[in-house]
């Protein structure tokens, strides 16, 4: 018994690497298969690996600041109005001091100001805290079209002058963005006590209470992180595509629930989470989209690749409901 | 004795990297309740839900009533004749006592498109007095209810299916007296009709009264089986664990001792029905026993205590500072280990590890709150050495261990960060004997140790074998106070009770 016990603890760890594996293993096959479609459809590998950068880094920066929300259980679908309102803000701000650094600080307590209030909101009337980000979303929205429309038109949009951030508009500085906030999210996620009762939490709110942890105080902290991924966000946005419209980062809200899921965090959250999921999941979901808009061309590309995505993201979670199903134990 | 009602050939089955059954054969026989027993761990619950549809068997074979049987689900099985009721919540809370009662089943009272609650209603209300429960009906929201009164309305679920084979598993130990003797009454009448009753439980002396037969499981085996007249307590104890028991179950001296110096006060204390103006002392080096019935005040006062629950009037102090959260019941060296173990006291989705290593960051973060994972890791093998608690590792989920390995866990929880004084709620709820004797033997060690323990518990032998004083609750209020003694008994407590 005990012989076989081992071997089958051994084959079990084994498959527990293999699943934590996945996600990378997934991200390199859409990687290849992004390639594979440019090439054989001769287009430019390198314009188009240059479009998946720029959009995944963006992604996975706000992806990595929402885990924080996702590991309590909760998600924030305001993130990407919260990004537009930022990046309007920012854009206003420089347009009327030409500061860059006041542009910037802007951006950032624009972002944690919205997250903050959220939160806040949430704490104080006792409702679930995405409730208040779905309102947040609509109100959001509005006042920066508002602002778009009235000052520079619903299409064109307002915008800072182009070669302001150009010289920022290098892969190693995004890099360098991305891993500066990934790494500081790792440290706070798996080596503060913080991060740590963050994810009890989300495994348990009543347990978590019981331990003498409070919900109301972890919650604003993740809605601080989640506010300084959508400031980053933002930010490299704007020194991609230096004008913003009410189009403007209108999807990210929606994507980062399928990039998280698709970078192997449970979608309840809880102490299975992981910082690396937002960067593996992030850039994935980019190929994935890309990919598929180049394999599917005409006007009906964009709907058949979200259906595409959709069914990906239901095949994921269905994946990892079986992983999850396996483990229990009747007592 | 005839053909078996059920009959189970070389069951195995495995859980990830453990081996829960390894060719196990039951049978279950008309006019039959047989005892399932063994120690946490051992494969009981994971033979009967097998049995009752709730998973299926990696290998083996099965007949009900002579033909295949292989359920599809657990109400399938409930469908062709075989009900279970589960060890932990198997009701849901959103809806009526109705809905969860004709779960999946609403559509019979549908008429003209709409469901005829009226009638649901009243189906329900007849299914719950067809089995004694007078005192609730079918309209009754499930969230109104406590834990035990949501189980007994599991019970009428079952019953009302009239299964030629009805699973308990470990049911009793939600129950109070009065669920117990509806619960019992039900089995009796299964079995004088005819039909089977497979019954799990921990408490030997219950199982030897209750039952039949008994079959003992050990590691995923089948060690031996016992028809009544062979029933043995020291046999069958030796039989579940393998060895004899070393030692003391309870405690050995019968005088109260504690330090004069009170660890925690509580002065009266009021909450609604539940607490009216309770005032204790506990001191260190001191173990106290909260006992009476299920709905006293008991579980309320374990609350209140730890800050969890707020009083309308009263107050709990400890070093002389009032505890107003469990942050702060914390930060004065309180531990709670709560009745609902899977709720309240662990999150099964998480490792031993975070489980284990949440409550004691102070213990080994370094400054500013950063842990490293080195220290974290050695502070959780310290506890799962010194609990020996059976794991593949400390990065085993919760949810693959045992019941009696799970309060290991939650008590290494609490011991690991240094507390002080311990709350424990049923703490031995649902463990198996050998876990129960190891727990009394690390109540023993943290007496001596001066440490505080209030004890809160429905089994009168727990309490009055191992309390310096049993204080018991009737109708929110400490109705009378026992010194330990060898004579005391359950009859001199059991009058304050009721």
């Amino acid at each position: 018994m005990k012989a076989a016990e081992k071997s089958l603890q051994q084959s079990y760890r084994l498959r527990q690497l293999l699943i934590h594996l996945m996600p990378l293993a997934a991200l390199a096959i859409l990687l290849a298969a992004l390639c594979w479609a440019v090439t054989s459809k001769g287009y430019r590998l390198d314009i188009y690996l240059n479009i998946v950068f720029n959009e995944a880094v963006v992604l996975a920066v706000v992806a990595t600041g929402a885990v924080f929300i996702y590991t309590l259980g909760s998600f924030d679908i305001s993130l990407g109005a919260s990004t537009l309102f930022s990046a309007t803000l920012g854009v206003m701000t420089y347009n009327a001091t030409q500061s860059l650094p006041l542009m910037l600080l802007v951006i950032l307590v624009t972002a944690i100001g919205c997250s903050l209030l959220s939160s806040l909101l949430a704490s104080v009337f006792h409702i679930p805290v995405f409730v208040t980000t779905v309102a947040m979303m609509s109100v959001l929205s509005a006042i920066a079209a508002q602002i778009i429309t009235k000052n520079g038109g619903a299409l064109g949009g307002i915008s800072i002058p182009s070669d302001l951030l150009r010289p920022l508009d290098t892969p190693w500085f995004k890099v360098v963005i991305l891993a500066a906030f990934v790494a500081l999210s790792i440290f706070i996620f798996s080596f503060t006590k913080v991060g740590r009762r963050q994810k009890f939490l989300g495994g348990n709110p009543v347990c978590a209470q019981l331990t003498g942890i409070d919900l109301n105080r972890y919650t604003i902290i993740a809605f601080v992180m989640a506010g300084l991924g959508v400031g980053l966000g933002a930010f490299l946005t704007l020194i991609y595509t230096p004008s913003v419209t009410t189009g403007t980062a209108s999807s990210i809200g929606m994507n980062i629930i399928v990039a998280i899921v698709f970078g192997g965090m449970p979608i309840s959250g809880g102490p299975n989470s992981k910082i690396y999921s937002a960067l593996v999941g992030g850039f994935s979901y980019i190929l994935l989209n890309n990919t598929l808009k180049i394999l599917i061309d005409g006007n009906t590309g964009y709907g058949v690749s979200q259906i595409v995505s959709a069914i990906f993201f239901l095949a994921v979670v269905y994946v990892t409901s079986i992983n999850y199903r396996t483990k229990l134990l009747p007592r | 004795m005839g053909a078996p009602i059920l009959s189970m050939k070389g069951i195995h089955k495995r859980f990830s990297s453990t081996i829960a059954l390894d060719g196990v054969d039951l049978d279950a026989y008309p006019g039959e309740i047989r005892g399932l027993i063994g120690e946490n761990g051992s494969g009981k619950s994971t033979i009967s839900s097998i049995a009752a549809g709730m998973q299926k068997a990696d290998e083996g074979t099965m007949t009900f009533q002579g033909e295949p049987w292989a359920p599809a689900s657990m109400i399938d099985a409930l469908a062709h004749g075989v009900g279970m009721i589960v060890q932990e919540s198997g009701t849901i809370s959103g809806v009526t006592v109705a809905e969860n009662i004709f779960l999946a089943e609403t559509s019979q009272f549908r008429r003209m498109g709409l469901i005829d609650r009226k009638a649901m209603n009243a189906q329900a209300d007849k299914a719950l007095s067809d089995i004694g429960i007078q005192n609730v009906r079918g309209a009754t929201p499930m969230a109104a209810l406590d834990f035990q009164t949501r189980k007994l309305v599991e019970i009428a679920k079952v019953a009302m299916k009239e299964p030629k084979l009805l699973v308990v598993d470990e049911t009793t130990t939600a129950l109070s007296h009065d669920g117990r003797t509806i619960l019992y009454q039900l089995m009796k009448r299964y079995r004088d009709e005819g039909r089977a009753v497979l019954f799990i439980s921990h408490d030997l002396e219950e199982i030897m009264e209750v039952c039949d037969t008994l079959t003992v499981l050990r590691d995923g085996k089948l060690i031996r089986s016992f028809k009544k007249e062979e029933f043995d307590a020291d046999q069958i104890r030796t039989s579940m664990i393998g060895r004899e028991l070393q030692g003391d179950y309870y405690r050995s001296d019968f005088t109260p001792s504690a330090q004069n110096e009170a660890a925690l006060e509580a002065s009266g204390l009021c909450l609604g029905e539940e607490l009216k103006d309770v005032s204790i002392t506990l001191h260190k080096g001191e173990i106290v026993g909260i006992g009476g019935l299920s709905h006293c005040g008991m579980h309320t006062l374990g609350k209140v205590l730890f800050g969890a629950a707020k009083p309308e009037r009263g107050s709990v102090t400890v070093n002389g500072r009032t505890i107003t959260s469990e942050a702060a019941a914390m930060d004065e060296g309180l531990g709670y280990v709560a009745k609902d173990r899977d709720v309240e006291s662990l999150t099964l989705s998480a490792s031993i590890q975070d489980n284990i290593a949440i409550a004691g960051m102070e213990r080994y973060a370094v400054s500013k709150g950063i842990i490293l994972g080195s220290r974290e890791r050695r502070y959780v093998d310290k506890e799962i050495d010194e609990l020996s608690i059976k794991c593949s590792g400390r990065d085993q989920q919760v949810s693959q261990l045992s019941g009696g390995n799970k309060q290991k866990v939650v008590f290494g929880k609490w011991i690991g960060r240094g507390s002080e004084i311990l709350i424990l709620d049923c703490p031995t709820r649902g463990v198996d004997i050998g876990v129960k004797q190891a727990m009394y033997q690390l109540m023993m060690k943290l007496k001596g140790e001066g440490k505080s323990i209030l004890m809160i518990s429905e089994e009168l032998p727990e309490l009055i074998g191992m309390s310096d004083r049993l204080l018991i609750m009737k109708d929110g209020r400490v109705e009378k106070e026992f010194l330990r003694s060898a004579e005391l008994t359950d009859a001199d407590v059991i009058g304050y009770m009721i």
